[in-house]
């Protein structure tokens, strides 16, 4: 036979029902808070002002790396350039030394540009790239839209 | 194409010379020291470029930089070949942007190596960064000349202009 245990409250009673509101305690006052606030501020803005100042310097590094090789760069990409410049001119005299009447540079005689001053011109993109091979030229023309 | 044969492109002979076939990393290790050593030339190329606005003209100082750039560079070859390539495998994987700052102790020692052997320090930060001037031998140039039409002749002596009234008059 089973044995039953009457199921009876604790030894020392139920814990007190908690009728009333339990307001937290108040770890500072008013002043003191507004105290740290600027406090945590201005150890924040001190911190930023230095880490800005680091910051620059690095930049102004950088910056002066870029600056002092830009003449190599440069003084290259003009040759590369002009050397295009000249074998498209080259290429346009191969092509059309049949077609009587065509003359180099022009549109059957007429200049393409207003050029009276002789400045340098660099020709459009696609006036770049018109001798190149026709299965290249998409590749040219929309790189930058192929990841 | 905007050249006809007139204009004048310099030949392939003219623009070929050796040029500096080094990668982005290897010209961020040298940069500082490699600028300052072409200095001059630097300054040259870059002031000529910005008064012709023309790459046509300056040709000879585009090549004397290159050449500048390459004598630099063989002299450090020749001298300080290790601590340049120490230097350089910090500065290539150095971040995505080869900063200098994780760099440091190479680059003692690479500033030193060179502070030995060409007699050259590191320029101070923002040298090269700031407005410099330069003085030069070439003249400067002007605008060039614009070829307006000729004048409109002169009209014949005792020339009465038309009076737009008159014809007016008969209504």
């Amino acid at each position: 036979m089973a044995s039953y245990t009457q199921d009876l409250p604790p030894k020392n009673g139920f814990e007190k029902i908690q009728w009333q509101a339990q307001n937290p305690t108040r770890l500072m006052r008013g002043y003191t808070q507004f105290a740290l606030f600027a406090a945590f501020t201005l150890c924040g803005w001190v911190g930023f002002a230095f880490w800005r100042k680091r910051q620059r310097r690095y930049n102004l590094e950088m910056m002066d790396a870029r600056v002092a090789i830009e003449p190599f760069l440069l003084a290259e990409k003009d040759r590369a350039i002009l050397k295009h410049l000249r074998r498209c001119r080259d290429e346009e005299n191969e092509v059309m030394k049949n077609v009587p009447g065509w003359k180099t540079g022009t549109l059957w005689g007429e200049p393409v540009y207003y050029n009276v001053r002789d400045r340098f011109i660099k020709p459009s993109h696609t006036e770049q790239i018109v001798h190149l091979d026709p299965k290249y030229v998409n590749k040219v023309q929309y790189n930058h839209l192929v990841q | 194409m905007a050249y006809s044969n007139e204009d004048y492109l310099p030949t392939l002979e003219e623009l070929t010379v050796p040029e500096i076939e080094i990668t982005s990393s290897v010209f961020r290790t040298a940069a500082h020291h490699l600028g300052k050593y072409c200095d001059n030339a630097s300054k040259e190329f870059m002031l000529c470029r910005a008064e012709e606005d023309d790459p046509r003209k300056c040709l000879n100082e585009g090549k004397e930089v290159t050449r500048c750039g390459f004598e630099f560079l063989r002299k450090v070859k020749k001298s300080c070949f290790a601590e340049f390539n120490q230097y350089l495998q910090c500065i290539d994987h150095s971040g995505s942007e080869m900063e200098f700052k994780n760099c440091r102790t190479t680059q003692d020692i690479y500033d030193n190596c060179i502070k030995e052997n060409l007699g050259q320090d590191r320029p101070e930060l923002g040298y090269f960064a700031k407005v410099r001037l330069h003085k030069t031998d070439r003249p400067k140039p002007g605008p060039r000349p614009h070829h307006l039409p000729d004048t409109l002749p002169a009209p014949p002596e005792n020339y009465e202009p038309a009076d737009p009234l008159k014809k007016l008059s008969k209504y």
